[in-house]
């Protein structure tokens, strides 16, 4: 068959390359039996693909069906090279599958003497016992057993047996996600059960539901008249913000086309917005290296959005337009992106935007450089936790930042580095603001 | 009557005619007569144009009020020639002029001057059918004064109806219209306009001076007055099905202070937080700036500078300034404004005050 999963295991680079070049593929995405990419690549031991798979965002604990991650199947193999550069990706060495088996269970099976010491250097547990009670050291032959025992007594622990506990059912794991996601882009009304009514706002009602066993999210637009006009443009603008391949985007999964009704689905978080999580009452703390990382994340999805051709469908960086998954992730929604002939001559969060965003058409001014303004702006909002200009209504707001040179003001005690790419970033000539992948490396170093 | 004695086709001096045919006959003999000739032909194809021109023209026109044979206590009203240049009077005619051509130009209609193009009711049967989307049951294309009496009576008893002139009697008749009575044939336009509410503003306070002559005992007395073509904006508004702001200005006009006043206050409360502040309902919302902005403030959202002018300049950008403010009422959820943008451009109050007043019983209570 041809598909990513077979290139992944011949190991075809080329065609790999060109398929995860398209923005509607997802690199997470699993076979029949939950086998993502990255897993058959680690298998095979293609270490370029492996490399390759993880730059580009794909997950480096995602389970099969039998709760494989991909380093019990590079371990399984003896691939040493792609073992070690899951656990420099901080691949969890300790995982177990269905069987209760971790990395090591197999390492130690197979006999890779070299694969055991660095998994055991990487902090893997001699001691976890699987479903049958049998620990990787018993998995071992008699020499293999003994280096291993040696090794651990050397860096000064004891060998402590952890008996198998079921955990399966906590639904700790990420899986591999349903193939089928991304394989559909029209979806009917009649498939969707929406069950709870989230919110209503200026562009659309939002439904939580569930589509294909999945939990989704159901936007349906605002529209004063579903003209066919905006029917068709719907039909041509919502599959650009198909994006799957990037781990910090949130891509629309599907659409229903049905007018009156224009519904936008994707996936459900429910963590919510940034905005909410920064100034909701969510119990989550939010300190200078979360706020970092959120920072980082924005800035790699941004410059992701900026490498593609620009889409029709604007999106407005702010913290109402990022949603936060499970694992803590900032991902750019692109199911806020505006449609078109969505919310025309109205914008309800100025407080992020630029000055020249407020003033000029969007063909006179520079979309790269609006977008590096509304960033400035979010990451003064992630280091102050405060909303920006929360006192002035949106169209107060909106004319003194316009007219009136209204700015952030950066508190006493921001840390220097970070008052500093606040300044950076929104420098009031847009053609002095830097590129997002040149934030990068500055966010990367302030991580540190 | 001078009207009866009017030639069917245009007056062509009989001198010509004989000339005519004496050049002709000398065209056939020598080179001699041949210049004489062409300043002959010349003189006739002009005659020949305005011949075709003008069927059926009466010619009253150039005779001064002085010659007119009036019986006895008949009276005639003319315009004063002075007045008619008077710029005010000059500009309403343009405005009339301008405002005929764009109703008709589907129809590839073009009006010069309003009397000479009005009399004969062709005009006006083409433009009642045009406004009204009815058809009138007339000859097309009349050339006999009698055809176009005739045509003119029955366009006219539509018009009327149409005004609503049932028991009033128009300012205007059959008899002055067709004899190119330019102050009978203003109070007809000025009329068709308020009622349709034509999107065009008309120069408020026209007066023309009028002669009016008489014959009493055999003596011509001449009075000059003061004839109003148009009065103030105020008291006329559109005429729409009717609301409680028609029977609110109808009924209680001393009311419409106190409702001016609390819909300045309401609209004050809001402009105040861009430090704006008008004064004059009548005016200040005219250019569609004001209406832009109090739909961001009352809306919630931001108006992007870019979609709207914020200094206008012309007519044009201040109509697509209210367009857009309408539509965004729309989008907030108000229904379709009544008035037409051009309406509020044209600083028509009650239009102005519909608009403000359904903003003002959406958004009340909104802080």
């Amino acid at each position: 068959m041809e598909d990513i999963f077979h290139w992944c295991r011949e190991g075809n680079s080329i065609q790999v390359r060109l398929w995860l070049d398209e923005t509607e593929h997802d690199n997470n995405l699993g076979d029949d039996h939950g086998f993502s990419p990255l897993h058959w690549v680690s298998k095979e031991g293609h270490v370029k693909l492996v490399e390759t798979l993880l730059q580009r965002g794909a997950r480096v604990n995602a389970t099969n069906m039998g709760d494989d991650i991909p380093l019990h199947l590079a371990a399984a193999h003896g691939h040493r090279d792609v073992v070690q550069m899951l656990i420099k990706e901080r691949s969890d060495v300790n995982a177990i599958n269905e069987h209760g088996n971790t990395p090591l269970h197999y390492a130690c099976f197979w006999g890779y003497d070299m694969i055991c010491e660095d998994l055991l250097n990487a902090g893997a547990l001699v001691g976890i016992a699987n479903k049958d009670g049998h620990t990787p050291i018993d998995k071992a032959k008699p020499s293999l057993a003994k280096r291993l025992q040696d090794l651990v007594e050397k860096s000064g622990k004891e060998v402590k047996v952890i008996s198998f506990k079921e955990q399966s059912w906590q639904g700790l794991k990420t899986r591999s996600r349903d193939a089928t996601l991304s394989r559909f882009k029209g979806i009917s009304m009649g498939d969707l059960d929406l069950h709870t009514k989230l919110s209503v706002t200026s562009s659309g009602e939002t439904w939580r539901g569930r589509w294909q066993k999945n939990d989704v999210v159901a936007k349906i637009l605002a529209v004063r008249q579903c003209t066919p006009r905006i029917s068709r443009d719907f039909n041509e603008e919502f599959p650009k913000m198909r994006i799957f391949s990037h781990p910090n985007i949130l891509p629309i999964i599907g659409a229903c086309n049905s007018p009156p009704n224009l519904v936008t689905i994707s996936q459900f978080m429910p963590r919510s917005s940034l905005f909410n999580l920064l100034h909701g009452a969510t119990g989550v703390v939010v300190d200078a290296s979360q706020a970092i990382k959120f920072a980082l994340d924005i800035a790699r999805g941004m410059a992701f959005l900026h490498s593609l051709e620009r889409i029709i469908p604007t999106y407005h960086l702010n913290s109402h337009h990022v949603m936060i998954d499970d694992d803590l992730t900032a991902r750019i929604n692109m199911g806020d992106a505006k449609f078109s002939f969505q919310e025309k001559g109205r914008i309800y969060q100025p407080a992020w935007m630029s000055p020249e965003a407020l003033q000029r058409k969007q063909a006179d001014r520079n979309w790269e450089a609006c977008d590096m303004w509304s960033f400035a702006i979010l990451i003064w909002e992630l280091t102050t936790r405060e909303v920006p200009f929360a006192e002035w209504s949106p169209m107060e707001c909106g004319m003194k930042i316009a007219l009136e040179g209204l700015r952030v003001k950066i508190p006493p005690g921001t840390s220097s580095h970070m008052a500093k790419l606040i300044g950076i970033c929104m420098n009031e000539d847009p053609g002095k603001r830097p590129k997002f992948d040149m934030v990068l490396p500055i966010l990367e170093k302030m991580k540190r | 009557m001078s009207t009866l004695n009017r030639p069917k086709s245009p007056h062509t001096p009989s001198a010509i005619k004989k000339g005519e045919k004496e050049d002709s006959f000398w065209d056939k003999f020598s080179t001699l007569g041949r210049k004489r000739g062409t300043r002959e032909v010349k003189k006739v194809q002009e005659e020949g144009k305005y011949a075709i021109d003008s069927p059926g023209s009466p010619n009253q026109y150039d005779i001064p009020p002085e010659d007119y044979a009036l019986r006895e206590h008949e009276q005639r009203a003319v315009i004063d020639p002075q007045s008619i240049n008077d710029p005010v009077v000059v500009e309403l005619q343009r405005i009339l002029v301008d405002w005929i051509n764009d109703e008709l130009a589907e129809q590839r209609i073009i009006v010069q001057q309003l009397d000479e193009d009005m009399y004969d009711g062709q005009v006006l049967h083409k433009l009642w059918e045009k406004l009204t989307s009815k058809k009138l049951d007339v000859p097309e294309v009349t050339q006999s004064e009698q055809g176009q009496l005739e045509k003119l009576n029955i366009v006219l008893k539509a018009v009327n109806h149409t005004l609503g002139f049932h028991h009033k009697i128009p300012k205007w008749s059959v008899a002055s219209v067709h004899s190119k009575n330019l102050v009978a044939i203003l109070h007809l336009l000025v009329a068709l306009v308020r009622h349709f509410r034509a999107p065009v503003r008309l120069p408020e306070n026209v007066f023309v001076s009028v002669v009016i002559a008489e014959k009493n005992a055999g003596v011509l007395n001449a009075q000059k007055f003061q004839e109003q073509i148009t009065s103030e904006y105020d008291d006329v508004g559109m005429r729409c099905e009717k609301d409680a702001f028609d029977t609110l200005i109808d009924i209680a006009p001393d009311k419409l202070a106190v409702v001016k006043k609390s819909l300045i206050t309401f609209v004050n409360k809001h402009l105040a937080k861009l430090n704006f502040e008008i004064t004059d309902l009548n005016t200040d919302f005219h250019d569609g700036v004001y209406l832009c902005l109090l739909m961001g403030l009352l809306g919630g959202f931001f108006v992007p500078l870019h979609e709207f002018h914020l200094t206008p300049q012309d007519t044009e950008q201040k109509v697509s300034n209210v367009a857009f403010a309408f539509d965004l009422m729309q989008d907030v959820g108000l229904p379709k404004p009544k008035a037409r943008p051009l309406d509020i451009v044209n600083m028509d109050l009650k239009s102005t005050l519909r608009v403000l007043y359904s903003l003002f019983t959406m958004f009340r209570d909104f802080a």
